[in-house]
């Protein structure tokens, strides 16, 4: 009894911890930057809390694995188990994290059948948005909703990020609206990855589920049901469906 | 896990493939036996053999040179392209240096286009490669194109190749093919008894050399698999995730798609690239009336991307899928390369609803900062399988 599981995501920006107890219930989440020193951050994080298994994944999995005894789990599976999780009718996921998107189509069952991720360019990440953030002057928690108060979007032609900087520096020189120029750029976002959602799940059905940070950012979402005319489903704390998909995957792997 | 046996037995075993063909290169040159580099699978070695030249490979894998041809060619090019032009520009590939002219092809248009810019530096001859190899006209005008090559060479070299003499190149490569078929086969054992790197390795070496030094060599090989498979040494478990991969060719820093496939616990049981089966897999008709029309016929033949329609590389894959009992298909696409990454699309749709086999896409060039998104996919890709 009382036995507790633990599943950590070590993002490229932030690190996610869950605690779920036997049951699969959530008991505690932290969250943290993952800064210039991630193992050390990681570390102080584990020291507050206790479990008897854990598993790891996001991109400092491998790093993880390395210095503590842990299993890993790729983020496709961790996301797919997590979303599963918190919306059982789930068929596609769309993970939008700092450094990376994915799209994940699975089965009935809940396994991944397909799944795409971006190639190493920032178009179509967090790291997209916070960088167009900041060269228009917004905070990244505010962006989405500036850019939602636009009544007209300006398109913005460049996907690569470099490029889509200067495209928004000159835009700005030429005396558009900030708004506007925002909502572009979120649109640039949801073109790209819808994109890839229609690759990876060529059919509507089943639910799709947003994950990841980006997730929290209501223009992206208002844009995304648009693009795709469907319904898009978010997590209360989507940032944690990751760590918490690697805590049930940590607890299922306990029982077996 | 056991002791492998090595499958060379020459002071060569070890070190990169390249440095066994140097010095095999470097003798036959001294032999008289000029050398003649290529870069494609579609250049009819036969043609060059029968006349006692060496066909060379030319250096086209390595990131060192990519920084100076980017000086003259655009950045958003193909690695290969750009990798070759940098050694020739810089001057440094010895197999390069070697040749006496060099032989090309109209395959797809960066490389045509690079090969103008290589001419400057050495007698090239380029070969109009018919784009649509199902079309009545293309045998016939492959045919001519490998005659007019003969041609080239015989002015540039000063010698002749006898129909008999092509005819005797045609039946030594059908026999040094089905011995590297034999040697692939070790890779359809569960668990494969050859790796990624000693099929590779092997590729490299049996190309180019005269067929009469390979067959010994190969005939070794064979050998030396036999006395694995009864000593009962493998290459991963039963469980390995066994892997095809297709695409682009692969070669020196491109190999990290083969490293890091076996890094995340999986292996690579046929490596579907012109580096590796595509040149071994069919042989050529013997005894027909005209020699350089069984060359263009099988040349023909070869699944390229440059060609259309492709469909060859679907039937291609269906054999394979069904001899090596692949688990996934990873698709290996040079960025740039617009040709294998528009079929990806094509590839990908058949391997999933024909075979019901997880499908990848992987595109990259030869840096290896992307290493960590790749073994990200990769093992996402195994968790599929189990
Ligand atoms: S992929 Fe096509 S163009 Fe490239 S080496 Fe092979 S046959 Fe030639
Ligand atoms: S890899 Fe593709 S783009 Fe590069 S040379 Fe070969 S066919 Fe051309």
């Amino acid at each position: 009894m009382g036995q507790h599981f633990a599943g950590i995501d070590i993002g490229s920006r932030t690190i996610e911890l869950v605690i779920v107890d036997k049951a699969g219930t959530i008991i505690e989440n932290f969250q943290r930057d993952t800064g210039y020193n991630p193992m050390s951050e990681v570390d102080s994080l584990l020291s507050q809390v206790s479990y008897d298994a854990i598993m790891a994944t996001g991109y400092g999995r491998n790093l993880f694995e390395l210095s503590i005894e842990a299993r890993t789990v790729t983020e496709i599976k961790a996301h797919a188990r997590g979303a599963m999780a918190t919306f059982p009718g789930v068929r596609t996921v769309l993970d939008i994290g700092g450094q990376d998107s994915k799209v994940i189509s699975l089965s009935e069952t809940g396994r991944v059948s397909r799944f795409e991720m971006n190639d190493r360019c920032a178009a179509g990440t967090g790291k997209f948005l916070e960088i167009m953030a900041k060269s228009l002057g917004y905070r990244i928690e505010d962006f989405g909703n500036e850019a939602l108060a636009a009544k007209k979007d300006i398109t913005i032609s460049s996907m690569c990020t470099v490029f889509a900087e200067s495209e928004v520096t000159s835009l700005i020189g030429r005396g558009e609206d900030c708004r506007e120029i925002a909502l572009g750029l979120h649109d640039s976002v949801v073109r790209r990855v819808s994109g890839m959602i229609r690759r990876v799940s060529a059919t509507d059905a089943g639910e799709l589920v947003f994950t990841g940070g980006v997730a929290r950012n209501p223009c992206i979402r208002m844009l995304l049901e648009r693009t795709l005319d469907r319904e898009i489903q978010v997590a209360e704390d989507p940032q944690l469906i990751g760590a918490y998909g690697a805590a049930l995957l940590a607890l299922e792997s306990a029982l077996q | 896990m056991e002791e492998m046996i090595p499958l060379f037995e020459d002071e060569y075993a070890g070190q990169p493939a390249p440095k066994r063909v140097l010095a095999y290169m470097q003798k036959k040159q001294e032999n008289d036996q000029p050398i003649v580099g290529t870069y494609c699978a579609y250049a009819p070695i036969e043609i060059m053999q029968a006349m006692g030249l060496t066909p060379a490979i030319l250096c086209a894998f390595a990131k060192a040179t990519i920084a100076s041809a980017e000086t003259v060619l655009p950045a958003n090019l193909c690695p290969l392209i750009k990798s070759s032009y940098g050694f020739i520009q810089e001057g440094s590939c010895p197999f390069f240096s070697m040749a006496g002219a060099v032989v090309a092809e109209t395959t797809c248009d960066g490389k045509k286009k690079m090969f103008e810019l290589a001419a400057e530096v050495k007698p090239l001859h380029v070969m109009d490669l018919p784009q649509l190899p199902d079309e009545v006209e293309a045998k016939e005008n492959w045919t001519r194109m490998i005659r007019k090559l003969q041609g080239f060479l015989e002015e540039t070299f000063n010698r002749t190749a006898t129909d008999l003499q092509i005819e005797e190149s045609i039946k030594k490569s059908n026999k040094r093919n089905q011995l590297m078929r034999k040697i692939f086969d070790y890779a359809a054992i569960h668990p494969p008894v050859i790796n990624w790197q000693e099929m590779f390795d092997i590729s490299f070496m049996a190309l180019p050399y005269d067929v009469d030094d390979a067959v010994p060599v190969l005939e070794g090989i064979i050998e030396r698999l036999e006395r694995r498979v009864a000593e009962g040494v493998h290459y991963g478990s039963q469980n390995s995730p066994r892997v095809l991969v297709t695409g682009s060719p692969v070669g020196g820093d491109a190999l990290k798609i083969y490293k890091i496939i076996e890094q995340c616990g999986g292996v690579v049981v046929t490596p579907d690239c012109c580096t590796g089966l595509k040149l071994f897999a069919k042989d050529f008709e013997e005894d027909m009336a005209d020699p350089a029309e069984a060359l263009a016929k099988r040349y023909l033949q070869i699944p390229c991307s440059c060609m259309t329609p492709n469909e060859g590389r679907l039937e291609a894959l269906s054999e394979m899928i069904e001899h090596f009992k692949p688990d996934a298909v990873i698709d290996f696409v040079l960025t740039a390369c617009h040709s294998y990454n528009v079929e990806s699309y094509k590839v990908g749709q058949y391997i999933s609803e024909k075979h019901d086999m997880p499908f990848l896409k992987i595109e990259t060039d030869y840096s290896d900062n992307d290493e960590g998104q790749i073994r990200t996919k990769v093992q996402a890709l195994f968790e599929i399988i189990d």
